[in-house]
Formats: structure tokens, C-alpha cells, sequence
């Protein structure tokens, strides 16, 4: 029984983190119709500036985790000001071609600053070592961390789209951009918005994921896979459906790992075929449903 | 008009076989060209970029004492990103594009089975400085690939003689899922038979996909299944991952023996630091602090004076790769790839790890892992140490010729 809770709270930790990774690329999806191929590397540079905040410059953890989002959502303004705006209302290959050219500018970028190295961050003091819990398990205290800061998000992000009028200006412009124009929502800002919201989502996985895991030059393309699956199996441009997606992809890594070590390699990708054969558009998909 | 235009073209003709002339006459100052491929993007960018280190350092050397035959040598460098479609475009380009006389490189063993069948026809000598697949000195051998760095059966000859010496009986792996972690896997049990028959090679292995963030599924399944010693074959960014995220699930104390069979590579160690228990086998190609000979202390000592830190074994197999391709350019007196090729077969030059020379039967060259016990942190290095070293003689560890290679 030990092993089983703890293969499903691997799959757990695994999973949210995935989530937060994914919910950001799902929603920019739902709002902008733009599939970002360089989320992956937003999300790498997150992790690298936590790297550089936290052994380079010294800065707490706590600090890290506000700051260095926040500058990767500024980079990502940027990015929807100078490059992006051309393309939004162009046709689909128009948009996929340039967020992958900002995929290997942003890779080579890395390298080109932070070297070839791999490096290695320290959770916080507050959160390292393990913990035992109930079943006589240990179990990493930063990886109860990660479950909590998933669950904060989610809920964060339920609350944002329902209860909040900017989620509900967010989901007026994803189901119908040109009606919400005509009453007066200054849809410029809103995909601006969306935009930087995304990549602050992908940037906080990054600094989230960073203690967790190796900074090398080649995580951002790691994630953008896994990204991509847990979105096509959970719906583009469905929040719900990145959850469940992104839970479903926790259980396989974390249950798959565990019991069925020989055929892990293969089983995200017979999950993704299962779900695209049954349902095309994904588990809850059908675009602008948030 | 046909007259008029068959002169015109006759004229061409001539003017180009010409200038063909010129040019190949304009050579003899000419640099000899190198073309390497390694991996310079990705995850492991950092073999790449030790092995340009030591491609670097290796040119200047030469070239600073006249170059070879009066020529300096002269390098250029493309990035295979972990595809054998990629580097064999690479190949191609360097040797058609770039004028390449010599090819060198990979650290992929999936790349080095793709690209290796591909060499004929570029005919080129390729000597590789890192993929350990035994397939490229076995069944897929060719005349111009050769291999101066150690293959999967001579680490894992290595590390079955460790293994035997613990005494464990119940051995299971934790790899990545490909070529390497396959065949290492293959061939270490093979060996550990031959060594200690009352061996038992567990069926619950673990395989986690090359590149794979998460490894505490398959550090809990291990675990679980309660081995004597486990024999993990991961590398670069897996095996820090996989480091970290084992000591946080205790796997380090659970009493079995641990083999990382390429585990001292300054690479990961350097990124790991004191979080890489004492107490861990750990296998090398190359390990600079084994060796004490004039060849090996000058190399050191120069790297780590032009880069700040130890060489890696990356950095150490292009190095000698480069001084390799000097000694069979002298041999074969010109510059030519069919020449240079035959040159290199059965060759023996000089190394920082003794004598190294190529086997004839397979191009692969005679030379044993080094395999040590983690130790206290070297603080001057800022990586463990190694203790309770050995390092097998290339002659004694290394198999015989496969018989699928008949060169």
C-alpha cells in the first residue's frame, strides 16, 4: 500500500507542476488561437533566472519566485509588441513559424549566456530535506511544496476566469474577438495581456521546477513535448482539459514509471493515440471553452 | 552556331580544368581541414563543448610546433543535436562544403549507428571520441571509422571485474532507453556470468526515456525489488537529475552496491558537487588524476592553466583524436582520405593514458575504463576525488574481435 501512495503522490507533484507548465499555453491557445512553440523555452528561461536570482545574485527563494516570472512576462510584452501582433490575425503557419524562430532565438540565447553547463539550484532552506508521512512514507518536503503551489494556482485560475471580469473579458474575447471589440474591451491590451500571462505561467513552472530538476540548455524542449500532449489530450484551449490532461500525464509518468518500467517510454504517446482515436478534439476540447 | 557555341564551351571547359589546377596547386599552404561533430545544443551541449576544448588545445599545440607536414591544422565544428538524420547532413556538408580532409566526433551512440554506415561514401577517415555503441567496431565496421576512445565492452569488462569483487549476487540497472543503456546492460551481465556464474541478473530493470525530468518512479520500483548492486547507466543532465532526486528518496542508504558506468565525467561532477554520495563506483574512459606519466601531467596542467578545470574525458578523447590524425598524416606522407584511413589502422602513438594503439581487426583502439570509489571533495577541483582506483589494461580487458566485423 506504501508504494501505491507513494507512486500517486509522485504522480501528483508531477502532474500540477505539469499543469501550471501547460495551463499557460492552453490558454494562450483559447484567447489568441496561437499555438506558442517557444513556451518551452519561457519556461526555460524562468528556471534560468531563478539560477542566476538565487546563486548568483544571492536573492531568497521567496524573492525569486515574484521577480523572475515577472521579468519573463516583461520579455513576453515585448515579444507581442514588436513580433507578434503581426501575425495574430494572419493564418495559422504564419504564427507557427514565428513562435518556433522565437524558440531557437530564445534557445540559443541561453547558451549563449548561461554557457552549456549544467547547474543545479537548492530549495529553499525552509524546504529542504523529507518528511515522513502517513504510511511510514518519506517524501521530499519540496515536493509537497510544488503540490500546494499547483493548488493554489488552480484555484487562482478557476477564480480568475469565473468570478473576476478580467477572466470573463478574457473568455468574451476567445469565443468572439470582433463582438467584444465592438463593446468597447480594448481587445489590444487584453492580447497583450493574455500574452505576458501566459509566459508568466510558464516562467513560474520554471523557477517552480528549478530545485526539482538539472538546468541544461535542452529542458525547454523536454517540456514544450509534454506540454503539447497534455494540452492535445486534454483539449486546446481548455482549462478543465489542461488539468485533467496534465493529471493524466502525472499518473502515467509517476504510475507508469513505477509498475510498468519497461513500456514507460511509450506510454504518453499511446495514452495521447487512445484519446485523439476516441475523442478528436481532445477529452473536454473544443476551442474557447474557458 | 554549333560551331560557335562548341568553342564557347570547349573554352569554358579548359578555363575550369584550369583553375581546378591552380587551386590544387595553391594548397600546399593550405590548412589541413578537420570537421568534427558533437553535440553543441541540447541537454549535453556541455561534451561538446569540452571536446572543442580539447580539439582547441590540441591545434594550437601542433601548430605552434610547425603544424603537420609544414601545413596547420585547422577545425570545423557542426552540431549533430542528438540526430543521426542531422550529423549525417553535417558529415556531408563539412566534407563537401568545408573541404574536411579528416572527420572526428560524436558523443551519441544512436547518431554514431546512423552515420557510420554513411562514411564510405564520403571517404573520409572518422575517428570517433565518444559513442560507445560496440556496433561501429562490430557489425557496422567499416575501413574509415575508427575509435580511440573506450567501447561499451571494454567499460562494461571493466565494471563486471568491480562488480564480482563486491560480491553481490542480485544486479539490476537503471538505464536510458536506447542503444546505451540497452547494450550496457547486455554486456555487463555477460560479463558478470563469466566472472561470478552464480550472478543473479534481476528482471525488474528500469528504462526511463533518455532526457527524463522525473526519475523517482523508477528509484522507488528499484528499490523495491531489493537488489544486491545496481548498475545505472545514465549520463550528462539524467545523471545529476537522477542523483538528486535518489538522495532525497534514500537510495543511497539502502546497502546495495552502485556502478555508474560513465559516472566520473567532470561534467556532472562539477554540477553535482558533494551531492554525489562517497561510497559510489563510478566508471571513466578517462580520469585525469589516474595517470601519472610526463604526457598525462603536461596535459593536465596545460588544460586546466587554459580553462580553469580538469580536463573531462570528452575533452581528453578529441585531444588525442587530433594528435592521432598528426601521427597518420606523417605515416601516409600526403593528405589524402584513403591514405590517412590505412595509415590509422594498427596505429600506436603516445597518450596521456600510455600507449595507445588502433586494433587492426576493428579499427577500435586498445585502451581500458578507469573505474574508482567517490571519495572526500577535492577542494582545489571542487569535485570528488577518487579513491581505490583502477585502470584496466586496454590489451588485457578488451574482447575479442566480433566476429560480425570483417575488415
Amino acid at each position: 500500500m506504501g508504494s501505491l501512495s507513494l507512486a500517486l503522490l509522485n504522480s501528483l507533484d508531477i502532474g500540477l507542476l505539469l499543469f501550471i507548465i501547460a495551463v499557460g499555453l492552453s490558454i494562450v491557445f483559447g484567447v489568441l488561437s496561437v499555438i506558442n512553440f517557444a513556451h518551452g523555452a519561457l519556461y526555460m528561461l524562468g528556471a534560468y533566472l531563478a539560477f542566476s536570482c538565487i546563486n548568483g545574485l544571492g536573492m531568497p527563494f521567496w524573492l525569486t519566485v515574484l521577480v523572475a516570472p515577472l521579468a519573463v512576462a516583461a520579455l513576453a510584452v515585448l515579444i507581442d509588441r514588436l513580433m507578434m501582433r503581426f501575425v495574430y490575425q494572419r493564418e495559422p503557419a504564419d504564427s507557427l513559424l514565428l513562435t518556433f524562430a522565437l524558440l531557437l532565438i530564445l534557445n540559443e540565447s541561453v547558451r549563449l549566456t548561461w554557457g552549456t553547463g549544467i547547474h543545479v539550484v537548492e530549495p529553499p532552506a525552509l524546504l529542504q530535506g523529507t518528511i515522513t508521512l502517513f504510511g511510514g512514507i518519506q517524501y521530499p518536503l519540496y515536493n509537497l511544496f510544488v503540490i500546494a503551489i499547483g493548488g493554489v494556482a488552480l484555484v487562482g485560475l478557476w477564480l480568475l476566469f469565473n468570478k473576476t471580469r478580467v477572466g470573463k473579458i478574457m473568455r468574451a474575447a476567445a469565443l468572439d474577438r470582433d463582438m467584444a471589440q465592438v463593446l468597447c474591451i480594448n481587445t489590444r491590451l487584453v492580447v497583450t495581456g493574455v500574452f505576458a500571462f501566459g509566459a508568466w505561467l510558464a516562467a513560474l513552472g520554471g523557477v517552480v521546477a528549478a530545485p526539482m530538476r538539472s538546468i541544461d540548455p535542452g529542458m525547454g524542449d523536454k517540456i514544450i513535448i509534454e506540454s503539447f500532449i497534455i494540452v492535445v489530450i486534454g483539449g486546446l484551449g481548455s482549462f478543465p482539459g489542461a488539468l485533467l490532461g496534465a493529471l493524466i500525464l502525472g499518473l502515467i509518468h509517476g504510475l507508469g514509471g513505477r509498475y510498468l518500467p519497461q513500456i514507460n517510454l511509450m506510454l504518453p504517446f499511446v495514452g495521447m493515440a487512445i484519446v485523439l482515436l476516441l475523442k478528436p478534439h481532445g477529452l473536454m476540447g473544443r476551442r474557447a471553452s474557458l | 552556331m554549333r560551331c560557335v557555341s562548341l568553342f564557347r564551351s570547349v573554352l569554358a571547359l579548359t578555363a575550369a580544368v584550369g583553375l581546378c589546377a591552380t587551386s590544387a596547386q595553391a594548397q600546399d599552404d593550405d590548412p589541413i581541414q578537420i570537421g568534427a561533430i558533437y553535440l553543441m545544443s541540447g541537454s549535453a551541449a556541455t561534451y561538446g563543448k569540452f571536446a572543442q576544448q580539447g580539439i582547441d588545445m590540441a591545434i594550437e599545440e601542433i601548430n605552434g610546433a610547425g603544424g603537420v607536414l609544414g601545413r596547420p591544422l585547422a577545425v570545423h565544428l557542426e552540431d549533430s543535436q542528438g540526430k543521426a538524420a542531422t550529423a549525417i547532413q553535417a558529415a556531408r556538408k563539412l566534407v563537401y562544403q568545408d573541404e574536411s580532409d579528416v572527420l572526428m566526433g560524436l558523443d551519441s551512440s544512436g547518431v554514431a549507428q546512423g552515420l557510420v554506415p554513411v562514411l564510405p561514401e564520403l571517404s573520409k577517415p572518422f575517428i570517433i571520441t565518444h559513442a560507445a555503441t560496440p556496433d561501429v567496431t562490430g557489425k557496422l565496421c567499416n575501413k574509415y571509422t575508427y575509435r580511440i576512445s573506450v567501447n561499451v565492452h571494454q567499460n562494461m569488462s571493466g565494471a563486471a571485474e568491480i562488480a564480482a569483487k563486491t560480491g553481490a549476487k542480485r544486479w539490476t540497472t537503471i538505464g536510458p532507453d536506447y542503444a546505451f543503456g540497452h547494450q550496457s546492460w547486455e554486456f555487463f551481465g555477460k560479463y558478470l556470468k563469466e566472472k561470478m556464474p552464480n550472478a543473479e541478473l534481476m528482471s525488474e530493470v528500469a528504462f526511463p526515456r533518455f532526457g527524463a525530468e522525473d526519475f523517482t518512479p523508477f528509484i522507488d520500483s528499484v528499490m523495491a525489488s531489493k537488489p544486491d548492486g545496481v548498475l545505472i547507466s545514465v549520463w550528462g543532465g539524467d545523471m545529476v537529475n537522477f542523483v538528486r532526486q535518489a538522495n532525497n528518496r534514500g537510495f543511497f542508504k539502502q546497502g546495495f552496491e552502485v556502478l555508474f558506468t560513465v559516472g566520473a565525467a567532470t561534467e556532472v561532477l562539477t554540477a553535482l558537487g558533494d551531492q554525489l554520495p562517497e561510497g559510489v563506483w563510478v566508471g571513466t574512459r578517462y580520469w585525469y588524476g589516474a595517470h601519472d606519466n610526463e604526457l598525462n601531467n603536461k596535459f593536465v596542467s596545460g588544460y586546466k592553466k587554459r580553462y580553469g578545470a580538469p580536463p573531462s574525458y570528452n575533452a581528453e578523447g578529441a585531444y588525442m583524436a587530433v594528435y592521432a590524425y598528426k601521427a597518420a598524416i606523417e605515416k601516409a606522407g600526403k593528405v589524402d582520405g584513403d591514405a590517412i584511413a590505412q595509415a590509422l589502422s594498427g596505429l600506436t602513438i603516445p597518450a596521456p593514458t600510455g600507449q595507445l594503439t588502433f586494433r587492426k581487426g576493428d579499427n577500435q583502439a586498445l585502451i581500458g575504463p578507469t573505474w574508482g570509489k567517490t571519495g572526500a571533495m577535492n577542494d582545489a577541483d571542487k569535485i570528488r576525488s577518487l579513491t581505490e582506483m583502477v585502470t584496466f589494461d586496454g590489451q588485457k580487458i578488451t574482447p575479442p574481435v566480433d566476429a560480425a566485423c570483417k575488415l
